[in-house]
């Protein structure tokens, strides 16, 4: 094989035996009885029909930008004998659209791919659009530096750190500190658990592990449900059915939450780690008579170690978050003091600012002893 | 010891992966089965234990008739039946002691597997596994940090603590180098020898299964083409097995070694070869 290619091509540069310094180029089509070498072929240019059809397609979305529009501006173009006129935005739009296609045919981009570029231009135009995006982003300036959000942007630089170390919750003597303590602790809970089950979740909804078919689809059934209610809405339905606060039994409400939450998201991550989990010691754990609780807990629970511990550090950080979401529904922990506060905002934001900053430094600090953990573990 | 009665297999794709297959292998016979890609070896090898279910025929290992459709009967079989693979298949993140013990699936409760909490007795079959195949210093470590031939001996330790009575082996060198190959292979062949257990390997290399094997079986298209002891697997035999002339390839594993100025020549080519490589690349990717 290497010596036929030898004869093919001979080496650009060959060094003449016997006189190192003299180096002759050859030429790799000079040899006689070589066959003739064949023209590196040019990137295909992509079919000029498909470029106009999706030239008509950026036409059709101009049309229709036009027609939905709300801003009603028009740019004005001077020919000279007469002057043409178009809706400012939607033109802009189609000069990007235009714009797009014609750096794809000139770069001889796939018509699929040029397709996938026109359509990235015509949903954001479209997304921005109906949500007045520009129109809004560009009012943020003024409105941070004028009235009631310069004030709160003022308090939130200039927390009350007091406050934080020093007071109590507000009617009761346990202080400030405490609940932060009590967050915690609602984490430490709901990652416990909520992490186990959704390693059993994980390990059913897998078809590399669950013991048939039908078990697989019904237990990804049930992870999808789990994970399309959001947190909040969870601790919506559990201070519903079990109390909030009011009755003590806040922190349950926030941790069975947060567990929901949790399973969620392990059983999904999880799950995926396990169908990608290497089926040769899982062949090996089968010859060897395990049976499929043994070859799950031998072969495959190795396997996912690595994530499961890494995806459990994660949902921690997420609930330290979360729980600070979840007060506005009524819940314990730093949550529920946040949201007492913003309740008072109008005598001042520098409790709040104090609770948010707090939340930040938390988090930043789970975040690096979760990174440690992780070093240390894997 | 292990019965192949006209035993059939397909594929749920419609591939016929064996047709009637007639074999009988006796107690303690080291069978070597050779072919070429896709003849149906691995079919072969993967019916015994069920891992592949045969379709027709009947399969018989001792007494037992494999039923690939009676799970817990199945398993009884495989903790009977050991098995080895090419890629070795080690849970590389445990160590080799823990992969040993995997072996001891079949006869230890599913929640002492569940916990992790093996007894003396089987941690002492794993221990005399790894003493057996000369790796026990390494119980400790690491599956994944050893060298390939130290990973297939984990493997064939694993296989011992099943305590079998039949061992398979799929390829079970063909991942390895030559001398590594010929060492492992080697261990396999006392082993098996010492503990008087059938076994039946897979081989690429026809040198290795004329050293090792008393027996050795060929195939072609999900068919036994041969079938006799290793002596009368000459030359011709086995060119009429592969359907071809045999190459220096099929028969050399081991090379003797080789004098450096003898490789220097066969070095040099590549390097030119190398650096004619691109362009050798192109002039191919433009041809119809």
């Amino acid at each position: 094989m290497t010596s036929m290619r030898q004869q093919r091509i001979p080496p650009l540069v060959a060094k003449q035996a016997g006189s190192p310094e003299v180096t002759a180029v050859v030429e790799p089509s000079t040899s006689a009885g070589a066959p003739a070498a064949v023209q590196r072929p040019e990137r295909p240019r992509p079919p000029l029909q498909s470029y106009l059809l999706l030239a008509l397609v950026a036409v059709a979305a101009f049309a229709f930008f036009w027609w939905t529009r709300e801003d009603t501006s028009v740019l004005f173009i001077p020919l000279g004998f007469t002057t043409l006129w178009a809706p400012q935005w939607p033109l802009i739009g189609f000069a990007v659209m235009l714009a797009v296609l014609v750096l794809c045919w000139l770069t001889r981009t796939g018509a699929m791919a040029a397709f996938g570029a026109l359509a990235v231009v015509i949903m954001s135009y479209w997304a921005g659009a109906s949500i007045h995006f520009l129109d809004r982003i560009v009012e943020v300036p003024q409105r941070l530096t004028t009235g009631n959000t310069r004030d709160q942007l003022l308090g939130y630089l200039n927390p009350d750190w007091s406050y934080l170390l020093f007071s109590n919750v507000a009617g009761t003597s346990r202080p400030i500190w405490g609940e932060w303590l009590i967050t915690l602790c609602m984490a430490v809970v709901a990652t416990l658990i909520g992490c186990f089950i959704g390693l059993l979740l994980a390990m059913l909804a897998s078809p590399v592990s669950s013991p048939n078919k039908a078990t697989s689809q019904t237990v990804k059934a049930i992870n999808s449900v789990v994970r399309s209610i959001p947190d909040v809405g969870w601790a919506l339905l559990f201070a519903a059915f079990i109390g909030g606060t009011a009755y003590g039994l806040g922190a349950l409400a926030a941790v069975l939450a947060l567990i929901m939450f949790n399973i969620g998201i392990v059983a999904k991550l999880l799950g995926e780690s396990v169908d990608a989990v290497a089926l040769g010691p899982l062949e090996a754990a089968d010859a060897a008579g395990a049976n499929l609780v043994q070859r799950d807990r031998v072969a495959v629970l190795p396997a996912v170690m690595p994530s499961f511990v890494s995806y459990s550090l994660y949902v921690f950080e997420l609930n330290i978050r979360a729980s600070a979401a979840l007060g506005v529904v009524g819940v314990a922990g730093i949550g529920g003091e946040l949201s007492r506060q913003i309740g008072r905002m109008s005598q001042g934001y520098e409790n709040v600012g104090a609770i948010l900053w707090a939340l930040v430094l938390v988090v930043l600090l789970v975040d690096l002893l979760s990174m440690w953990i992780r070093r240390k573990l894997l | 010891m292990i019965t192949f009665e006209n035993v059939d297999v397909v594929y749920p794709n419609g591939f016929k992966g064996l047709s009637s297959v007639n074999l009988d292998i006796k107690q303690g016979e080291f069978v070597a089965i050779i072919g070429l890609s896709g003849a149906g070896k691995s079919t072969l090898i993967r019916a015994v234990n069920g891992l592949v279910p045969y379709t027709g025929g009947t399969l018989t290992v001792g007494d037992t008739v494999v039923d690939p459709r009676n799970k817990s009967k199945l398993r009884q079989l495989r903790a009977r039946v050991g098995m080895i693979f090419q890629q070795f298949n080690n849970v590389g993140r445990i160590s080799v002691l823990n992969n040993v013990l995997i072996g001891r699936s079949a006869a230890t409760p599913t929640w002492r597997s569940l916990i992790g909490w093996y007894g003396a007795e089987d941690k002492e079959i794993a221990f005399q596994s790894l003493e057996r195949v000369g790796i026990v210093d390494k119980a400790y470590n690491r599956a994944s940090a050893l060298s390939g031939g130290q990973q297939q001996r984990v493997a064939i330790a694993r296989v011992l603590a099943q305590d079998p009575e039949v061992i398979l082996a799929d390829e079970p060198v063909a991942s390895l180098d030559p001398p590594t190959a010929r060492q492992v292979l080697g261990d396999l062949r006392r082993i098996q020898q010492d503990l008087g257990i059938t076994c039946i390997v897979n081989m690429h290399h026809l040198d290795l299964a004329r050293d090792y094997a008393d027996r050795i079986i060929g195939m072609r298209g999900g068919e036994v083409v041969f079938d006799g002891p290793t002596a009368e697997a000459t030359d011709s035999v086995i060119e009429e097995v592969y359907q071809r002339s045999l190459t220096a390839e099929d028969v050399a594993a081991v090379e003797v070694p080789v004098k450096l100025d003898e490789l220097a020549p066969a070095a040099d080519d590549d390097l030119h070869a190398a650096t004619a490589d691109p362009a050798a690349g192109g002039e191919t990717g433009g041809k119809p």
